[in-house]
């Protein structure tokens, strides 16, 4: 019996200390530093190809540094950001959209390390453009490094729109309503949403917003500088957003979500999607045409580009702090970027990184509309809070419902800001 | 052969028969036996594990909750917890717009579970104890949903009632009925909460059918063929000697039912995400999109008190009326 309860607490004590030996290994055997990053999982192999080429390259340049890449979904990363976020569990470095609501949770919660010495030591504050770092410093100080940077506006099936005798890309917002009615007529579903997944509707709210109340009073009203009970350009865009979701998106797209409405896209059923430049990629994973699409801005009459920003940030409390930021500055320099946006994008976070000569007509129709674009408005769950993201998003779907007079949908949303 | 050992009685002389030892007055194994406590205290090393893992595991986190949703914090871990009161609570019952639909929705998904998936186990038990063709081809059938995991079962069900190409679209065209394909299954607030409801009938009524079907096995096939031969009918019969021997298969059922359906979480977040417009809402869920989707984990931990209370409230006095008719007969 004794010797038997010497074997298990042996055995145990072993167990445990394998375990223990196999934790936080920053220092590797044999003398490398080991920097943790964590981002979200790519779903496409041309996007799992250029990470992986671009760590193996960063490592054969510096040999001392190896970066260990930990993939999630989305939602498994927000998930384990929140429970190892200050504790000796965090990343050195992860992946966050860079939006008030998101990014931001984390620096207002002193998560992120204030990067302004690695920006100077770098130069990165003339590396990234204006409108990538406006969220990075929207905070104070800088915090993140740019990772992507996201444009989104309506792509359109062009067979659709010669079906339904539309000649001209609309330019202005009533061109578009008058294209949407054309579209009608002929018996094809102006634009498809997929109202489960709330972020995808909204993206038309956001632009309706943008339209109707222009930029400076859209930023107004996302800062809580202006009452969203009091401004009237809040009703004009609720009452615009119900005529759209009665009149021009699919039927039933209160029950689906996001992929399951791009379908109606890819069968033709439906002319237009409010997607981003990640799109070009998807239309090619579901063997579209790519030369019958076309891609127009969203008319607001504002001239600035709808999208956002994703971000790396450095945690606070990481060991291996002048090791991340080696690592970020490749990852965003002239060596790695021509790799990267190949596989994520059409436009570089780096100023002087051009666009690829080879890109298909599809991409290359994204330049124009990053480079002449006056300043950026983001989508709207990364300019509120959580909770007001939550709250913003139930009063979109009462109104696409038709459960709530949209004449009343500011004064709700001003309601809730109110009791926060 | 061999002898036995020669015990002295206590004060007795050596040889003396043998006399129980009587428990000097006063002392513990006194107070054990006049307590009835003996076996109790005699089975605590066994229990102890067990017991430490359900306190470290179960209440621990309870407790935890409880404590938390008198705080505001964020989630983050360093974080600070700032304590307010109860001023959750005060925001939950008078601000919160999601709250009191959450609720009655949590009440009107107990109330059908009871009904419902616990009557149609039942029924569906009643039949396959019978010697019937093909009988455990049909339980077998019938308990299948209840091994395959719920988010499976919402993912499955979602692609049934989809617009476009579930079976709504599908009956629309073969028996051309344009209105089926017009239903918004899951996009309809009066309709998509029993919409969801279907699923979880389809997936908890048979693992309630094998429940039944073992409670039934305890019925005295005696008192059921006396009972016929007393004239009594099927209804009869059913009422005045199945359901009493059913009596305690019944009470698992039942607290089952009320608490799986007091936390059903997987189907609405699988189904709905608890839309449209938060109408699908449920209280677990709304707790956990409180807690971990808006970093508000007082008003989550608020909203899951809440939700502690309900369940004890229904199940509690449950179980002790169930306890007292049991005594009583």
């Amino acid at each position: 019996m004794r010797s038997r309860l010497k074997v298990v607490a042996m055995a145990t004590g072993t167990v445990l200390l394998a375990g223990l030996a196999g934790c936080s290994a920053s220092g590797g055997s044999d003398g490398t530093t080991e920097i943790t990053w964590w981002k979200l999982t790519e779903t496409a192999d041309s996007a799992n190809a250029a990470i992986t080429q671009i760590v193996a390259d960063f490592e054969e340049a510096h040999p001392d540094i190896t970066v260990n890449v930990e993939e999630r979904s989305v939602d498994g990363h927000k998930d384990a950001l929140r429970t190892a976020i200050g504790t000796a569990g965090a990343p050195d470095v992860f992946f966050s959209w860079a939006g008030y609501g998101l990014g931001g949770e984390f620096v207002d919660a002193g998560a992120s390390l204030e990067l302004e010495e690695y920006y100077d030591e770098y130069g990165w504050k003339d590396r990234f453009s204006e409108a990538n770092l406006v969220p990075i410093t929207q905070y104070g100080g800088y915090n993140g490094v740019p990772y992507t940077q996201r444009g989104e506006a309506l792509f359109y099936r062009k067979d659709s729109f010669a079906e339904a005798g539309i000649d001209t890309v609309p330019t202005t917002y009533e061109e578009l309503v008058a294209a949407n009615d054309k579209l009608v007529a002929a018996g094809i579903t102006p634009i498809q949403f997929g109202g489960t997944v709330n972020w995808h509707l909204m993206r038309l709210l956001d632009n309706l917003l943008e339209t109707e109340c222009g930029a400076d009073t859209f930023d107004a009203l996302v800062a809580k500088e202006a009452s969203w009970a009091d401004e009237e350009c809040v009703t004009d865009t609720f009452v615009e957003f119900q005529k759209w979701t009665d009149e021009y998106v699919n039927e039933g797209f209160v029950s689906i979500n996001n992929d399951e409405s791009s379908s109606l896209l890819y069968s033709g059923d439906a002319a237009m999607a409010l997607e981003g430049d990640w799109f070009n990629q998807v239309l090619r994973d579901n063997d579209q045409d790519e030369d019958n699409y076309g891609i127009m801005q969203f008319p607001t009459g504002t001239d600035r580009l709808y999208g956002f920003v994703e971000a790396n940030y450095i945690s606070s409390n990481s060991e291996h702090a002048d090791e991340a930021a080696v690592f970020l500055d490749y990852l965003t320099s002239e060596d790695a970027q021509p790799t990267f946006i190949k596989a994520f994008g059409s436009q570089s976070v780096n100023v002087d990184v051009p666009a690829p000569a080879d890109q298909s007509a599809l991409d290359a129709s994204w330049t124009p509309i990053f480079t002449e674009s006056k300043g950026l408005f983001m989508n709207n769950d990364q300019n509120l809070s959580l909770s007001e993201t939550t709250e913003y998003w139930r009063i979109q779907n009462l109104v696409a419902t038709n459960e709530l007079d949209p004449k009343k949908a500011g004064a709700e949303f001003q309601k809730f800001i109110d009791q926060q | 052969m061999t002898t036995a050992p020669v015990i002295a009685p206590q004060g007795g002389a050596p040889g003396a028969p043998l006399r129980p030892r009587r428990p000097q007055r006063g002392s513990a194994r006194q107070w054990l036996r006049r307590s009835g406590k003996t076996g109790f205290f005699a089975a605590l090393p066994f229990l102890a594990p067990a017991l430490a893992a359900y306190v470290v595991f179960v209440v621990g986190p309870m407790v935890e909750s409880v404590r938390l949703s008198f705080f505001e914090w964020s989630g983050f871990q360093g974080a600070p917890q700032e304590f307010v009161g109860i001023k959750n609570y005060v925001r939950i019952f008078t601000q919160d717009p999601v709250f009191w639909a959450a609720f009655s929705n949590t009440i009107i998904w107990v109330v059908l579970s009871l009904v419902i998936p616990v009557g149609l186990g039942l029924t569906m038990a009643m039949v396959l104890n019978r010697p019937l063709f093909g009988r455990n081809t049909f339980r077998s059938i019938f308990y299948i949903p209840g091994v395959i995991a719920p988010i499976a079962i919402a993912n499955m069900w979602r692609w049934m009632y989809n617009p476009n190409y579930g079976i709504g679209a599908s009956l629309a065209e073969t028996f051309n009925a344009p209105w089926l394909a017009e239903i918004q299954w899951l996009g309809d607030k009066n309709i998509a909460l029993y919409a969801i409801f279907a699923a979880f009938v389809w997936q908890i009524a048979g693992t309630n059918m094998v429940l039944f079907l073992a409670g039934l096995q305890s019925v005295s096939v005696e008192h059921v063929e006396a009972a016929k031969l007393d004239g009594a009918n099927a209804w009869q019969v059913f009422r005045n000697v199945t359901l009493p021997a059913l009596r305690p298969t019944t009470v698992i059922v039942v607290v089952l039912t009320i608490i799986n359906s007091i936390k059903v979480f997987d189907l609405i977040v699988g189904m709905t995400g608890g839309g449209p417009a938060q109408s699908t809402q449920v209280l677990a869920l709304w707790s956990y999109s409180q807690s971990f989707g808006n970093h508000n984990y007082g008003m989550g931990n608020a909203i899951a008190t809440v939700l502690l209370i309900i369940t004890l409230v229904i199940v509690v006095p449950y179980m002790v009326w169930t306890a007292r008719s049991e005594k009583e007969s």
